[in-house]
């Protein structure tokens, strides 16, 4: 490649060449690479250079024309083996999955993750209690105990005492969503639960 | 199109004309049984306070037995699946295990798969005005407490197979507690190939609720109209091992639970609402801590809480 020949990459880099010329740079392998090195150095100019510049994107791209039926012959086959093992895999490994374990019987649905007692201005007024729950994914464990910010209203109550209490909720509130479940299958029981006695 | 709009107008205006005729119970009982004689598939969102969450739910019958399955579809996998009388929980953090009940507890009410006219000692139903849910139209249906101790219902029941639509749980300001609506309605001809494949499945053995120890004779000397004892029992709470004495009371569409434990040192605050709609009342009698807990204004709950006595004559 002589000093005229690069003049006309770069010309043709800037659109100056006719299509006749053109297709002569084309058929230059030996310009492609200046081609695209003032392309990029263009871009970088005018501050249009990507975040990452593969520098062997044209090669890369010509390897691939290249790889093309190669590559296309193996994916017919994984696609044809994919449905062949599709009817098997579709439904049976998640109730395996889960199926053959032994009984058991825990449940966690919400994990209390802070109590606010809003203290109201009159006396006479009972404090209202406000619980932020969120439904957990899992078992409520210790850990949502420590998460969450406290607000401590009640004076005399140590961060101690506060984290007990939200235990106790949570393993009331456990039980509660268990019950729930064990229940749902049991008959009413229709004996006279209210004693008349003490109607009020 | 047109023709094709025109042709499902004239269609439906027979089944329309017919429906008119309808109570508001008979649209419910038509409910009941639509959610246990179809097969159909569901996609629903549940609403809570600022949680929503995407279930499926599919419904058919296998051998004449009732086959269902539901699916949390955000998160760690958390399936239930129901073959007959028996409901499978299916966590990713535990091992399966089985009950016994004829309903998969999270989706509609099971009040609304059951007898309708059970509601009937503590609720009224009401029509209401119609709208188009999931693509559907939709009858409402007014379940109004018949005292002003409860949360009111509504449901939104599809004109065309009657399966529901959309479920509100409401405060007596109109607030919304609870909601589940469908997105997408499908009905089907035959059980899908899941539910087929469930019912063939193995699944563990029911844990049996008959070993549960007999609880204390505990009696109410007040419950909100409707409200009935369901089991008594005493066990440990799981986690702290807590023993208690336990009551489950309900009204069909609303558990109520009632604990007595002997006081902890940490007192648990008197009054609580989650915001998940469950409220939370405590009680300290002498030694004794009542907990009553369920979806109910904690005024109901403290005096459900007041009224509890234990009956010596068993």
């Amino acid at each position: 490649m002589d000093k005229l020949g690069q003049e006309w990459v770069s010309a043709a880099v800037d659109g100056e060449v006719e299509g006749q010329a053109m297709a002569d740079l084309a058929a230059d392998k030996g310009s492609h690479d200046k081609w695209r090195n003032y392309h990029m150095i263009g871009d970088a100019m005018r501050g249009e250079l990507p975040d990452t510049i593969n520098l062997d994107l044209s090669a890369r791209i010509a390897q691939a024309i290249d790889d093309e039926p190669a590559i296309v012959a193996p994916n017919i086959q994984v696609t044809a083996k994919a449905e062949v093992d599709k009817p098997r895999g579709n439904v049976v490994p998640l109730f395996k999955q889960f199926g053959q374990y032994a009984i058991a019987a825990s449940v966690a649905l919400v994990a209390v993750i802070g109590v606010q007692n809003y203290q109201q201005q009159g006396p006479e007024q009972e404090p209202m209690s406000v619980l932020s729950t969120r439904p957990l994914v899992g078992t409520a464990s210790p850990v949502s105990l420590q998460t969450g910010p406290v607000q401590q209203v009640q004076s005399g109550n140590s961060n101690e005492q506060v984290y007990e209490q939200r235990r106790r909720l949570n393993t009331y509130i456990q039980d509660h969503m268990l019950q729930q479940r064990l229940n749902s299958g049991v008959a009413l029981d229709n004996s006279a639960d209210i004693m008349p006695e003490h109607q009020h | 199109m047109r023709t094709f709009l025109l042709a499902l107008l004239i269609a439906a205006f027979p089944a329309a004309a017919q429906q008119q005729e309808l109570s508001a119970k008979a649209w419910l009982e038509h409910m009941s049984e639509g959610l246990k004689q179809q097969q159909f598939k569901v996609s629903l969102i549940h609403l809570q306070a600022d949680h929503i969450r995407p279930l499926v739910y599919l419904h058919g019958k296998v051998d004449e037995k009732e086959v269902a399955f539901l699916e949390h579809l955000n998160g760690p996998p958390k399936n239930a699946v129901r073959v007959g009388n028996t409901v499978t929980f299916l966590e990713h953090d535990q091992p399966a295990y089985s009950v016994l009940a004829s309903r998969i507890q999270g989706v509609w009410p099971a009040a609304f798969s059951d007898e309708i006219s059970k509601l009937e000692r503590g609720y009224e139903f009401v029509l209401g005005g119609r709208s188009r849910i999931a693509g559907r139209p939709g009858q409402m249906i007014r379940i109004i407490p018949k005292d002003s101790t409860r949360y009111s219902h509504q449901v939104w029941v599809d004109m065309e197979s009657f399966l529901p639509l959309r479920y509100d749980l409401i405060t007596d300001e109109k607030q919304l507690v609870e909601q589940i609506m469908a997105v997408e309605l499908i009905v089907l001809q035959a059980p899908p190939a899941l539910l087929q494949e469930a019912a063939e499945q193995e699944w563990p053995a029911v844990i049996n609720t008959a070993e549960r120890a007999d609880g204390q004779n505990w009696k109410f000397s007040w419950l909100p109209e409707g409200f009935e004892v369901m089991v008594r029992d005493h066990h440990r709470l799981i986690g702290s091992q807590e023993a208690v004495e336990y009551v489950a009371l309900t009204d069909g569409l609303v558990n109520v639970s009632v604990y007595v434990a002997r006081a902890s040192e940490t007192p648990l605050p008197e009054e609580l609402i989650t915001r998940s709609g469950l409220s939370l009342v405590t009680e300290n009698r002498g030694n004794a801590e009542i907990v009553v807990m369920g979806k109910l204004p904690p005024e109901t709950l403290k005096r459900i809480a007041d009224s509890l006595r234990l009956d010596s004559q068993p």
